[in-house]
């Protein structure tokens, strides 16, 4: 029943995207809550489409998190970029570019050695961005991001109240899901799921893999940098723990909690951990041993994660 | 006990108190005031202490009837000691629980994590750790007050102290990060004006804390002192490593901030003639009137002396509580405004004021000198205290260097 209720969302799962996060501000206990949830989504998205869909661990995605939003932040903050568009434009252009760079080098390895490759080029990172202290506020974290009203043709809608912001970034992230639903059905998307399949297999097809694999690195890194944009506009400051090792970590444990290579189970994942978290922590200060168990227990015995159970695991569809 | 069965219980002993007075108290809407603090993570001993004083504060403001005749309310909030937490708590705080007021906070980064928010939500903030920018611009604002000391009045003060007192041939070990590296700027500018000689310093990674290298080389210079800004747990490393070449004996060892968690935990072998700045020593209660009735306080409901963090929390509440009083309104502005025209205060340890230009506390601190394991008194006595270093506004930054002029 639920496997079909599931299946059946499948096939329109842009729209059934859209029609449940109109209503999610509704049904978490408060706003920003459930904004958090929608850009971690997105970022687990982002994850999932190079883990989940073309097979590639990379365990360093804080890297391009952290360049979306210190690319956004520090153009608005600093270099006076007066628009959002602006702001949002420059961070995901960071990410990308740095997605571009980082994945050409470590797409050079396979298995363990990349995974090990895209963490020591976010720790990298890290360092770079925690020592360039004058422009990226250090260890302290980039602090005076303006909280500029987003510009349209005929209106400026403020960003102020948190449900304002919501709906401004349920905009741009459904608009990146639809993106993602398009490339995930075009040939591309089918090569992606060939080479996580069986990578010979597809080469002795005629594709040329490696270029589809930095493809896919370069948009996972762009989702990625997006979903970091919009987590600066929305806590006008960047701590610098957004480029560190725990911020890639936390997005695998979305991902799998949510079911790795399903098109919804990065948002379930996210979800799941952001509102337990949130609630959890309130009761008692032993909350990570909890996440940590019910974690555990999926990979021990649900590995298809939440979302990737309850449809029976039907890859991407 | 749990946090629940914890206020409960707290509860009903501040009603026990003064029933006719909270029964009155009870009959509007609480006062709520949102508390995020790290209680996970390296700083929840702490934090623990920290919220000790914060809670024997709200149950004095009940007890005595409430604020403005209502009761107020602290909630507790985890921010894992990461900043993006701290900001999540803090909305949640305010749009979820509507709470009007913020205090916590600890450490820098977090604070301003924290502050972000209040100042877009235009809610009172009293921040109670140290830092330097939360009292400057851009961070600062009309509604961020800093109950806290910093590190250039910590690191001016004890500085100035140890060039006059212990020599002025100095070798200085700091963290590099935020705290570490503002102090060290702060000595070495003190050590100038005071005539002496840097003969080095060794920046280390914070949580890093791997001296053997370094140690031969600031043996062979010998200074007069080592000045030591290694916090937390990186502390304890460091005096077992001085202390394994021998150095305790050979020069002094000053340390511009040191705590009391973690000087119990290495224990007074390790501590024995180390200097150490501190902004508050339970002990001080024998000539402070304000301590003496603070500490017996803290003694009945805690069964322990309060320590460095639980002070600032219990002052940051009861200021909050002095500006409702005196604004007659929870309006933050209104509040603030009236913290301002009213500056002067003495919740725990003497006269405190806040600086109008900045919304910065003004506040005594003290030297204190590592007890001889023979000499310690009980489980806290571990210090001895040296000097009391008056409250001053030439300690810290002027507005105008802070950017407020």
């Amino acid at each position: 029943m639920t496997a079909r209720f599931a299946s059946r969302i499948g096939t329109h799962p842009v729209l059934a995207f859209l029609l449940f996060f109109a209503m999610f501000p509704f049904l978490v206990p408060y706003k920003a809550l459930a904004t958090q949830v929608l850009i971690y989504g997105l970022f687990a998205v982002g994850f999932n489409l190079l883990y989940g869909y073309t097979g590639l661990l990379s365990f360093g995605h804080a890297a391009y998190f952290g360049l979306g939003a210190y690319g956004a932040g520090i153009a608005l903050a600093k270099l006076g970029v007066g628009s959002v568009w602006g702001g949002l434009g420059l961070g995901l252009g960071a990410a990308a570019t740095g997605g571009a760079l980082i994945g050409f080098l470590c797409l050079r390895r396979r298995g363990i050695y990349f995974a090990m490759l895209t963490l020591a080029f976010a720790q990298l990172l890290y360092f770079v961005v925690f020592h360039l202290a004058d422009l990226t506020g250090g260890d302290d974290g980039l602090r005076g991001i303006p909280q500029l009203p987003a510009r349209l043709p005929f209106l400026a809608l403020s960003l102020e109240s948190s449900l304002a912001f919501y709906y401004f970034a349920l905009a741009l992230v459904g608009l990146a899901v639809v993106g993602l639903r398009r490339v995930l059905d075009s040939p591309f998307g089918a090569v992606l799921q060939a080479i996580r399949e069986n990578g010979d297999r597809a080469v002795a097809c005629g594709y040329d893999i490696n270029r589809v694999r930095l493809l896919s690195f370069v948009f996972s890194a762009a989702l990625a940098g997006l979903a970091g944009a919009l987590e600066a506009l929305r806590l006008t400051v960047i701590p610098i723990e957004s480029l560190y090792w725990t911020t890639s970590g936390q997005v695998v444990m979305m991902t799998l909690l949510g079911g790795a290579g399903t098109f919804f189970g990065p948002f379930v994942g996210a979800a799941t951990y952001l509102v337990l978290e949130d609630r959890l922590s309130v009761l008692t200060e032993s909350w990570p041993l909890v996440i940590g168990t019910i974690f555990m227990a999926f990979v021990l015995f649900l590995p298809k994660g939440i979302w990737g159970t309850l449809t029976g695991g039907i890859h991407g569809r | 006990m749990d946090r629940r069965s914890f206020l409960a219980a707290t509860a009903a002993g501040a009603a026990a108190l003064g029933v006719p007075t909270v029964l009155r108290a009870q009959n509007r809407e609480p006062i709520r005031v949102g508390f995020p603090l790290p209680l996970t993570g390296p700083f929840s001993a702490l934090a623990n202490d920290l919220q000790r004083g914060a809670t024997l504060a709200v149950e004095e403001v009940n007890a005595r009837g409430g604020v403005l005749g209502r009761r107020m309310e602290v909630l507790f909030r985890d921010d894992q000691l990461k900043p993006a937490v701290g900001a999540q708590r803090t909305k949640e705080l305010i749009e979820n629980e509507k709470v009007q007021f913020v205090v916590g906070g600890l450490a820098a980064h977090v604070q301003m994590a924290i502050n972000e928010q209040t100042k877009k939500s235009r809610v009172l903030f009293v921040s109670v750790s140290q830092s330097d920018e939360i009292s400057a611009r851009p961070d600062t604002s009309p509604l961020t007050f800093h109950e806290a000391l910093n590190p250039t009045i910590t690191c001016r003060a004890v500085g100035s102290w140890v060039a006059q007192n212990l020599g002025t041939k100095w070798w200085i070990v700091y963290a590099d990060y935020a705290w570490g590296k503002q102090c060290n700027a702060v000595l070495t500018d003190v050590l100038a004006k005071h005539g002496g000689t840097l003969l080095g310093a060794t920046p280390y990674p914070l949580g890093n804390a791997e001296f053997v290298a370094h140690l031969p080389k600031i043996q062979a210079a010998k200074p007069d002192v080592l000045l030591s800004a290694t916090p937390g747990a990186d502390n304890i490393a460091f005096l077992k490593q001085v202390m394994s070449f021998g150095m305790k004996k050979q020069m002094r060892i000053a340390q511009p901030l040191q705590w009391m968690p973690v000087t119990k935990e290495g224990g007074p072998d390790l501590y024995a003639g180390v200097y150490a700045g501190i902004n508050f020593y339970w002990e001080v209660e024998e000539t402070i009137p304000s301590a003496r009735r603070y500490v017996a306080a803290f003694r009945q409901r805690f069964g322990t002396p309060p320590l460095d963090y639980s002070s600032y929390g219990y002052s940051g509440i009861l200021e909050l509580a002095r500006g409702v009083e005196l604004a007659k309104s929870t309006d933050s502005d209104a509040v603030a405004n009236a913290l301002r025209a009213h500056p002067v205060y003495d919740h725990y340890k003497g006269k405190q004021w806040w600086r109008g230009c900045d919304n910065k506390s003004f506040q005594d601190l003290w030297i204190v000198r590592g007890r001889e394991p023979d000499k310690v008194r009980g489980e806290w006595g571990l210090l001895d205290v040296v000097n009391r270093v008056p409250a001053d506004e030439r300690l810290d930054r002027s507005c105008a260097e802070k950017g407020l002029a």
